[in-house]
């Protein structure tokens, strides 16, 4: 006999689906694991601002209750990796365009910022805006030539260009030291009082990846945001509706060299020594994993893709030698069931917009 | 006398030995509905293309309002008054009805990054009348229900409107549609009709593709036809239903 003319559904998932129609007045059959999901996402997504400084306050409280050098260093990495993988969402997730020279603008940025401060004296804010501006600028040099390309094609140039600034860090002796590297660059400095403690550089970096969180959320929210969303969707047609597609390439991947540069500015100083392994390409490749993780276009993502990639091998320590197993088994795992990335599939704003439409709509049919 | 606003001289299009675009010549007067018609790759959307900036013609010139537009940028031509739909459809599928519509007000309004970074006055004027153009022009097309609805999620005829109504944000004075009725059924094609007169009474001059000749002959004040690239025959959709020429194009010749 046959008992329902549905498709064969399992009793015990049958009866958790009665059970939550039951529960909820709403005309839903979703799963009730699915259901949950949709309503923290609501819950999320109604509370941004709260649930952001919450976090906020988190990461602020963090080194005092944290107050050890090894805390806290992983929590500079994490915030560090957590900005440059901010930045590369400006251009990878939000506007489409992968870029494996990241790990390249990085290093300028802290080269930078080392030459400057160590021959020349120079310190904050100097050093920074300078970082930032000379990655900028290469970051507009790059794309002059190459954002006229797209997909895997620009791709290789960006990786091309990641291990010409490579070998010219190893080679110019006279300018970059080469191998051995810049060495004794000074803490950073605010107007005489000098960052030294683990907690204050914490907290520098702390305000870079603020700084840079709001510049991208505020770009994103704005005409502009709307023609790089434009742009990754449909370059003929974002063409076709006005935009400038190549300048607004050109505009947003050098912004986001510049914040790659800042946060390059910012290594310089807290490691007080830099050498071009650090912006190998294999760097370059940690900060699109982040983001890729993390999720498209989500700035949330690219900071709980930080928290997961650094501090998670950290974690993971007393395993010894099978830490990385782990940690690869991880990242296979999630890109299997969630390959958009852990907050890649979906966007809060809309589903904020959408929420409160449907209830306005349900306030004036009641 | 009609004023002549959309001017196109001898235009040809050849990619390599292929001639796309042979030659063609064409007129569009304000507040008029002019139809392309042709069969299968006769070079309509060709032509279209060299209208618009998305190609570069290869002879012939383009003119708007007495100015030279030939070779000019896509992104300029829209800035000028010229817009156009697609005839594959081509929404922003991550982005919500109204962001779609809000991006066609990008070449009316003029906030830029550095205004919105630091939330200007600017940035504030341009999201108010970014938002107020979309919900307006939403409205005249029916889809301001959906507007937080993402643009893939509308059934196929809504996104052929959804389509037209990311163009009239953009202000045009011109609107060119490539194939709006293409896989409308019966229903939505008399509404895409009565939609377009009304467009017209609103002071749009309109050029239009299309294959269903219900479409043409009811809305059209003048057609051209094209066959391999040339142009075969214009006039009152009347004159064209019995040119030889246009039959021999879609029927064959009679042998």
């Amino acid at each position: 006999m046959v008992e329902n003319n549905q498709n064969p559904i399992d009793k015990a998932s049958q009866q958790n689906l009665d059970e939550a129609v039951i529960k909820a007045p709403i005309k839903s059959k979703e799963k009730p694991v699915k259901r949950f999901f949709t309503s923290l996402l609501e819950f999320w997504a109604k509370h941004q601002t709260a649930i952001s400084l919450a976090f906020l306050a988190i990461a602020i409280l963090f080194p005092i209750l944290f107050n050890q050098q090894y805390f806290l260093s992983i929590g500079v990495n994490v915030m560090l990796y957590a900005t440059l993988s901010v930045s590369l969402n400006l251009i990878t997730g939000f506007m489409g365009i992968t870029s494996l020279s990241h790990a390249a603008f990085l290093g300028i940025g802290a080269y930078t910022a080392a030459i400057l401060s160590t021959r020349l004296g120079a310190n904050f804010p100097i050093t920074f805006l300078a970082g930032a501006a000379m990655a900028g600028l290469f970051g507009l040099l790059l794309g002059l030539p190459s954002l006229r390309i797209k997909g895997r094609f620009l791709a290789i140039v960006t990786l091309g260009f990641g291990e010409i600034a490579r070998m010219v860090e190893l080679n110019w002796m006279s300018l970059t030291r080469g191998p051995q590297g810049i060495s004794g660059i000074p803490k950073v400095s605010l107007f005489g009082w000098i960052m030294k403690t683990p907690a204050q550089k914490y907290y520098v970096i702390l305000v870079i990846l603020v700084l840079v969180v709001l510049a991208v959320a505020a770009i994103m929210n704005s005409r502009v945001g709307r023609a790089i969303s434009a742009i990754r969707d449909d370059e003929v047609a974002a063409e076709a509706m006005g935009i400038n597609v190549f300048g607004y390439k050109l505009m947003v991947f050098s912004i986001s060299a510049a914040f790659a540069g800042l946060a390059g500015a910012f290594y310089a100083h807290y490691m007080s020594f830099i050498d071009p392994n650090a912006f190998s390409f294999a760097q370059s490749i940690l900060i699109l994993s982040v983001t890729i993780f993390g999720g498209m276009a989500s700035i949330a993502g690219s900071i709980f893709g930080a928290l997961t990639l650094l501090a998670l091998p950290e974690l993971l320590r007393f395993l010894i030698d099978y830490r990385l197993i782990i940690y690869g088994f991880v990242l296979v795992i999630m890109m299997v069931f969630q390959p958009n990335g852990l907050l890649g599939s979906f966007n809060l704003k809309h589903i904020k917009q959408q929420a409160m439409f449907r209830k306005s709509q349900e306030r004036s049919e009641s | 006398m009609a004023e002549k606003i959309l001017w196109a001289n001898n235009v040809s299009q050849h990619f390599g030995g292929l001639v796309a675009v042979d030659q063609v010549s064409m007129e569009l007067n304000k507040g008029e509905i002019v139809g392309i018609i042709g069969p299968n790759g006769a070079g309509k959307t060709t032509f279209f293309n060299d209208i618009t900036g998305m190609y570069d013609p290869t002879e012939g010139q383009v003119f708007y309002r007495g100015k030279d537009i030939t070779g000019k940028k896509p992104y300029e031509v829209t800035e000028l008054g010229i817009t156009r739909t697609f005839q594959n459809i081509r929404l922003f599928d991550r982005m919500t009805v109204i962001e779609n519509v809000m991006v066609g007000v990008h070449s009316r309004t003029k906030a830029n990054i550095v205004d919105s970074l630091f939330r200007l006055k600017n940035h504030k004027e341009t999201e108010k009348k970014a938002h107020e153009k979309a919900l307006s022009v939403l409205e005249l097309t029916g889809l301001a229900d959906f507007r937080y609805n993402y643009a893939t999620s509308l059934p196929y005829g809504s996104q052929r409107k959804l389509e037209i109504a990311r163009a009239l944000a953009a202000e045009p004075e011109i609107l060119l549609l490539d194939e709006p009725g293409a896989g409308m059924n019966e229903m939505e094609t008399s509404q895409l009709i009565a939609f377009i007169r009304e467009l017209r009474d609103l002071g749009y001059t309109i050029l239009i593709i299309e294959h269903d000749m219900r479409v043409i002959m009811n809305i059209c004040d003048r057609i051209y036809v094209l066959d391999h690239g040339k142009l075969i025959a214009q006039g009152k959709p009347s004159e064209i239903q019995s040119n030889p020429d246009v039959i021999e194009a879609y029927l064959g010749k009679e042998h």
